[in-house]
């Protein structure tokens, strides 16, 4: 941090991720609706919508239910700090869990039947999406020969050319990130689901706006991680990051909530084996 | 004397006068002065040893009789006790295995080599220090624990009289025997002592006199003596081979005849045993029977740690063979198979002895790895764990005490009934788990070592992603207390607070400081047979070479999050809501009841998943035990085959 470019990153990262997250999600709010035959709202209706929980009065269960909250904020800016820095991939994705395990911890933090069910099913999801992110961060070792995202941006070829399954299997986790159908099972974008809002049941008001952002920042860092798969230049990556985007969205308007169970099953059969086909084959072709 | 010869003593003698003061004299006061103060010597001798650095030393002989001799004598008392134990328990295991390791030790000193010498007779390096710290340290912190864990404990047990002398004997010699393993170079020494934790184990296990202690005791019992023969076997072969019986001759550099392979993979094939790795796992699930202080010790700092330090001790003379490669494979494979099977636990010793053995099985896989970074990751997972480990089981039979379960279910909500003890529980679970806590930089370091064995980082990151689930289920329960404002107070004695908050504020604390650690103690105990250290520290940040972690920018995001709450949130009363119940709450607050059927009142139940069908012990069990054997005849017969 010593470099001023560095501080700059950060105040970027920082700054900046709200609006690209939030007008994101407002883009795909305007496509779904065009997809269902609806007129949609603005694309800047997420803006309005944290606007109006942030002026709401805080109701709450207990005085520190909202800890959890921040921890999920603040490691998640911290991953995404993490990652524009180039810094350590496996951290990156270590510090993002805490901010996972957080938000878990916040809906455990209260005796609720709703938020228990999400925070039980949003574990799972960790543990079907970590090992993805982890065998990702190995897989670009291989190509790299460091865990550094600096020495990514020192390659010539862009990873997607080597990595074209490990980037498939790194897409089923944007779906879960993005909590999107068929894995948006511990807590979706709408309450009318069979556990109401999952993990975020319990949280109202200006905490629920906080949870918003977080979620803002999350989908900017998951996508700069794919964007890393065309780090040869700024555009491109932010090319295949946007396709990426617009696949899920699609992908969520044609696919139907599936079980914690079915997802358990694709993610570790499917995409883990996806990434270990193309680890091996990494390794036999050398 | 001269003053090492003074911390040895106190180190290795002090404990066992303690226990014997304990035993003979029975009298409540006398026995907490006297652990009291053993467990301050016991700290500022291994402080000293710190200060002093590694060394070598061979004790002068008493009244003309030499300490080779002394340690032979009570060898073989000490097989012949196992041997009485056999009989008197009528088991034929325990007797034949007692019967082989008197062979053995018989054939070797009476056929092989009467009477070798070996100097020096006892070799501390920076790893020994280490080990004598966590002894130490840890070890003394759960003794004095249990001066007020016991008698709670004989009081619920309505006891005529106490049988607390002889607990305390055994648990305070306990720290001795260890203290001694790891200092001696000499390795008919070290099996002397690795006999005697064998011993000191059984006795604790068995403590209650129970029939399901004694069986269990019993188990532990036969599967340390299949180790111990193990051992003993591998005593002979190695003299034969490479005419030397000196630890550090055996790993100080130098070519190496592949002849001791086989030794070699004998000793690891003990330090598996006495480590819990699969199949012999039971041993130690067994053991939670024992008084928790028991559990605390065996899992922390004594006994399991023995198996994982002869494992590491020996890496650098099996480096580069085929035989590390099986040693990492074994160990991933209970890292990975016994991460699962705690998720279907809801005991949390039986949770904890889970992950006790799958750290314990990614200590080893390191070692398997055998890297300098891989082994720095090693010790540095032997001294965190043993903190958090130590730490958890303490709450556990804290929560214990005062609910008198040790179901984690049981433990819905603790954070309102026992804010203190749940909140450091939390806190001793998030130091197991996430970052920037040094067990989780451990493993961070485990898995870019071990990169260039890529099933190995497949186990691992799997084995990673099971652990959370574990971790996770048990704080969400200590957590889900009804809604409302939360200020019940908890009276703590002061000897279980002080433990707690010791080892809560080591673990922290370390984790924070783990760049200057790592630079003042790890690296030293890796270099001098690897030339290099593996992990560095860059001022308060560490790198592993291919990786780098800030520590105390992440510190700080910690306290951001944390004393917000604490230093400016004051929640009113009238901004509590209850849980959300689809409108059919059936008061306001504090009863979690909903309205059902015929505006039946229910109350609410909530629990977590545990996939007993899936992931429970029957089911993986019956192929992961198999596989498990096959690993570790792999890792015996793979260095004969060739």
């Amino acid at each position: 941090m010593s470099n001023p470019m560095d501080v700059l990153v950060v105040v970027a990262a920082i700054v900046l991720s709200p609006f690209v997250g939030g007008l994101l999600f407002g883009i795909d709010r305007k496509l779904t609706a065009r997809l269902q035959g609806r007129y949609g709202p603005p694309i800047v209706q997420p803006f309005y919508d944290f606007l109006k929980l942030w002026g709401k009065s805080r109701i709450v269960a207990n005085q520190s239910q909202m800890m959890y909250v921040y921890g999920y904020l603040l490691f998640t800016i911290t991953a995404l700090c993490l990652l524009a820095l180039r810094q350590d991939l496996l951290i990156v994705i270590f510090v993002l869990a805490f901010g996972g395990v957080s938000l878990v911890m916040g809906a455990f933090a209260v005796k609720s039947p709703y938020a228990n069910f999400g925070a039980q099913r949003e574990i799972l999801q960790m543990v079907a999406y970590e090992p993805i992110l982890m065998l990702a961060a190995v897989a670009i070792w291989k190509q790299t020969g460091t865990f550094m995202v600096s020495d990514i941006f020192k390659l010539n070829q862009p990873l997607l050319l080597s990595l074209p399954l490990v980037f498939v299997a790194l897409l089923i986790i944007l779906t879960i990130k993005m909590r999107k159908s068929p894995f948006d099972i511990a807590a979706s974008a709408h309450a009318h689901q069979e556990i109401v809002r999952g993990v975020y049941t319990e949280y109202s008001g200006p905490y629920l706006a906080l949870i918003e952002l977080t979620h803002w920042y999350e989908l900017v860092l998951v996508l700069g991680i794919i964007g890393l798969f065309w780090a040869t230049s700024i555009w491109a990556a932010a090319a295949i990051a946007l396709v990426a985007f617009l696949l899920e969205i699609v992908v969520d308007n044609i696919a139907a909530r599936m079980t914690w169970s079915w997802m358990i099953k694709f993610v570790w059969g499917t995409g883990i084996s996806l990434s270990v086909v193309n680890i091996a084959a990494l390794y036999l072709v050398k | 004397m001269d003053p090492i010869a003074q911390l040895l003593a106190v180190a290795t003698l002090l404990p066992l006068v303690g226990g014997i003061v304990c035993y003979v004299i029975r009298n409540s006061v006398i026995r907490t002065l006297t652990v009291v103060v053993t467990a301050i010597a016991l700290i500022g001798a291994s402080l000293l040893l710190l200060q002093n650095g590694p060394f070598e030393y061979t004790p002068p002989p008493v009244a003309g009789i030499d300490w080779g001799t002394i340690i032979m004598v009570a060898d073989f008392a000490l097989l012949f006790v196992f041997l009485g134990l056999g009989l008197y328990l009528k088991n034929v295991l325990v007797t034949l295995l007692a019967l082989a390791q008197i062979g053995l030790v018989g054939y070797f000193e009476l056929v092989v080599a009467p009477h070798v010498e070996v100097k020096p007779a006892l070799f501390v390096d920076e790893l020994s220090i280490i080990m004598a710290l966590i002894i130490s340290i840890v070890g003394s912190l759960i003794c004095v624990y249990a001066l007020q864990y016991m008698p709670d404990h004989e009081e619920h047990k309505h006891l005529e009289r106490s049988r607390q002398p002889r607990f305390f004997f055994w648990l305070v010699m306990f720290l001795g025997a260890m203290n001694a393993l790891v200092f001696a170079n000499n390795l008919l020494w070290l099996y002397f002592f690795w006999e005697v934790t064998t011993l000191c184990s059984f006795m604790l296990i068995r403590h209650d006199l129970t029939e399901e202690s004694i069986a269990n005791a019993t188990r532990a019992l036969w599967m340390n003596s299949l180790g111990g023969v193990a051992f003993a076997a591998g005593i002979p072969l190695l003299y034969m081979n490479a005419h030397t019986l000196s630890l550090k001759a055996l790993i100080e550099g130098g070519a190496r005849p592949e002849t001791i392979l086989l030794p070699l993979a004998l000793f690891v094939f003990a330090g598996a045993t006495k480590s819990a790795q699969m199949p012999f796992q039971s041993w130690l699930l067994g053991a939670m029977v024992a008084p928790t202080p028991v559990s605390a010790l065996l899992h922390s700092s004594t006994m399991v740690k023995a198996g994982v330090y002869l494992v590491v001790r020996l890496a650098p003379a099996y480096v580069g063979t085929s035989l590390s490669t099986f040693v990492a494979l074994a160990g991933a494979f209970t890292f990975l198979l016994t991460a699962v099977l705690a998720i279907s636990q809801s005991n949390a010793k039986r949770v904890l002895a889970y992950s006790t053995i799958s750290n314990l099985g990614l200590i080893i896989a390191c070692a398997g790895i055998n890297t300098p970074l891989a082994i720095s990751a090693a010790i540095m997972l032997i001294i965190f764990h043993a903190i958090s480990k130590g730490l958890l089981f303490l709450c556990t039979g804290t929560i214990e005490h005062k609910i008198w379960s040790r179901d984690i279910e049981d433990m819905e909500g603790l954070i309102g009934k026992l804010p203190i003890t749940a909140t450091i529980t939390v806190v001793g679970i998030v130091t197991m788990l996430l970052p920037p806590f040094a067990v989780l930089i451990s493993k961070w370091a485990a898995i870019e070592a071990s990169v260039n064995m890529p099933w190995i980082t497949l186990f691992f990151i799997l084995g990673s992603a099971a652990t959370v689930v574990f971790w996770v289920k048990w704080i969400g329960k200590l957590l889900g207390a009804p809604a409302g404002l939360n200020g019940g107070a908890e009276r703590l004695e002061a000897l279980y607070l002080a433990p707690l908050a010791l080892l809560v504020g080591m673990a922290v604390l370390l984790s924070a400081f783990v760049a200057p650690l790592v630079d003042a103690v790890i690296a030293r105990a890796v270099m001098p047979y690897y030339q290099v250290s593996g992990i560095a520290a860059a001022g308060s940040d560490l790198s592993t070479g291919v990786g780098f972690i800030v520590i105390w920018p992440l510190f700080l995001v910690l306290l951001l999050v944390i004393l917000p709450v604490y230093l400016f949130v004051r929640v009113k009363a009238e901004e509590i809501r209850p849980a959300y119940m689809c409108g059919e709450n059936i008061s306001d607050l504090h009863t979690v009841e909903f309205r059902s059927l015929q505006d039946k009142a229910e109350p609410v139940v909530t629990s977590s998943y545990y996939f007993e069908k899936a992931l429970g012990e029957k089911s993986l069990n019956a192929w992961a035990n198999p596989v498990a054997i096959a690993l570790l005849v792999l890792l015996v017969a793979g260095v004969m085959v060739r």
